[in-house]
């Protein structure tokens, strides 16, 4: 009978479909009808065939190629090359509303799972995949909004980098709560950037946010990594040349060094070293960031050293302003110091190569050339709330002498706006017309 | 089928593509290996299966090889599929994006540890 029912249900596939895969779609059905058993497994099956054929028959139908008829040549239309009946589309609808009705409460019980805070990474990677359309926005009650202020009250509390801000803000927030401010804020998202506005205005500071992820944040792993992983790590950095991808001269004796990533030094101190030894001689150089996604700070201020003569103050968001903040220039036996400078830019520029751009454009030791960067400082110290909701906290002080505000969540602009895939070639007129010039 | 119905990579053709990583599998075996993969988590369903699968035919992404029994499942005859090289090729790159991202979650502190 069930299969008999399947077996309907599945002529909602279109014919093409129907031809290639009936047989086998059926031969799954009854696999999983013999080794599910019990009033459960076999109610989780059907919920599963249902939310499938809402899914799949659509995507299907969308599919299908449409049949063209040959001229003079009689011949049978599809569903596929027809607009469906009625009857199927009332039924396709009825049918799709029974998963969808599945999958909203099957999301909801996945996170309220998620908040009880035991569910691994991988878990979090994966989870994203069962539920249709996911992510999106969850809804919160009171009692959750309640929660999130309260911890994020008691971090601003603890750990903002000046304890009296950090109490107002705290308490404007519970202010706002108490007020009832939040009641009509049921979806998340929306309560997130509520409270991170309210946060910004009575603080001054950028950097403070309230972040929702509809995803979930995944667990910290727990303890330091293996010895076989860092090995493993520093295996495969060096097998990609510590993501030094381009190390040229281009004509005009200009240096090109693409990079994707600012290394630790521990593993590639030696390969930063020889990649800007290899340009050492030439008469400008350019650096490309386009695809740079960041990396570890100590590694920008080096790569920046071999821009100056003598130590720059190297403005860095997310550390203390100590002796360490200044660049270890001048490096011996480098040449580059006083040559032209350029930054390849894209909105995919990110973090860590967004500091060594925006310090270098506001020593106007670099000329930027491509696009406004993705804008990502992440000054703040990231708190955990729950699952869902995490707190970015400011706390240090670096003192930021171009102003107050960083570049989170602006990015940081190009002295020369092209498009990033035309960078290189603008750079490089750039280049050769400083270079005519002198 | 154009190329561009597997950019990005949907999460069911990706996982199909690891189930099938070191061995053959019939469509059922598929299932229930993505199952195992993902900690039960993804119990895909006869269209979305069989849907996955006719794309990655048809960008040749796996390959469909001699039919057979699964002793285990009684008598009756199995399509069985195999990862193509380009498959597993696809599969590695989809991995590398997915590290990519991981690097990114990190910077942005969701992962602690040496960031960014």
């Amino acid at each position: 009978m069930s299969e008999k029912l399947y077996a309907l249900l599945l002529r909602l596939f279109p014919s093409r479909f129907r031809q290639a895969y009936r047989g086998d779609a059926l031969q799954l059905f009854r696999d999983r009808w013999r080794d599910e058993c019990g009033f459960l497994p076999r109610l989780r099956l059907w919920l599963d065939l249902l939310a499938d054929l809402a899914i799949a028959v659509p995507r299907e139908h969308s599919r299908a190629p449409i049949q063209r008829p040959v001229d003079g040549v009689p011949s049978f239309h599809f569903l596929e090359g027809e607009l469906p009946r009625v009857g199927a589309l009332v039924l396709g609808g009825v049918l799709s509303l029974v998963p969808a009705a599945a999958a909203i409460s099957a999301a909801r019980l996945e996170s309220y799972r998620l908040l009880d805070g035991r569910v691994a990474f991988a878990a979090w990677a994966q989870q994203r995949t069962t539920i249709p359309g996911a992510p999106v926005s969850l809804k919160i009650d009171a009692a959750e909004r309640h929660r999130v202020i309260e911890a994020a009250a008691t971090n601003l509390k603890k750990s903002y980098v000046d304890p009296g801000i950090g109490a107002k803000v705290a308490e404007a927030l519970l202010t706002h709560e108490e007020n009832g401010d939040y009641e009509s804020l049921t979806d998340a998202a929306s309560f997130a950037d509520a409270v991170t506005k309210q946060m910004r205005d009575v603080s001054r500071n950028a950097d403070l946010t309230l972040d929702y992820f509809p995803e979930g944040i995944p667990q910290r792993p727990v303890g330091p990594p293996s010895p076989e992983q860092v090995a493993r790590y520093r295996e495969s950095l060096k097998q990609q040349n510590c993501m030094f991808e381009k190390i040229e001269i281009l004509p005009h004796n200009i240096g090109y060094l693409k990079f994707n990533f600012f290394p630790d030094l521990s593993v590639c101190e030696a390969t930063a070293k020889a990649a800007m030894a290899q340009l050492n001689n030439a008469d400008a150089i350019i650096f490309d960031l386009r695809d740079n996604r960041g990396g570890y700070p100590a590694t920008v201020a080096f790569v920046a050293a071999y821009l100056f003569d003598h130590p720059e103050y190297w403005f860095n968001p997310r550390e203390e302003t100590t002796v360490q903040s200044w660049t270890r220039s001048p490096v011996p036996g480098n040449k580059l110091a006083d040559k032209p400078a350029y930054i390849l830019t894209s909105h995919r520029t990110f973090s860590g190569a967004e500091q060594f751009t925006y310090d270098l454009k506001m020593l106007k030791r670099a000329t930027l050339v491509g696009e406004t960067t993705g804008g990502g400082a992440h000054a703040g110290v990231f708190h955990r709330i729950d699952d869902h909701f995490g707190i970015g906290i400011t706390e240090v002080k670096a003192i930021n002498p171009y102003g107050q505000n960083d570049w989170e969540g602006t990015g940081v602009e190009p002295d020369v706006k092209v498009d990033s895939a035309d960078a290189l070639s603008k750079a490089e007129e750039l280049a050769r017309t400083k270079l005519r010039g002198k | 089928m154009p190329k561009q119905k597997l950019n990005p990579l949907p999460a069911a053709a990706f996982q199909i593509l690891l189930a099938l990583a070191d061995q053959d599998l019939h469509g059922y075996g598929i299932m229930r290996q993505i199952a195992e993969q993902t900690g039960g988590r993804m119990r895909l369903g006869p269209g979305t299966l069989y849907g996955s699968i006719q794309v990655l035919l048809e960008e040749k992404l796996i390959s469909e090889v001699e039919p057979r029994d699964d002793e285990k499942l009684g008598h009756e005859r199995r399509k069985y599929y195999r990862l193509t090289p380009e498959g597993r090729k696809l599969a590695r790159s989809e991995a590398e994006r997915l590290a990519d991202l991981l690097r990114v979650a990190r910077a942005k502190k969701i992962l602690r540890g040496d960031y960014v």
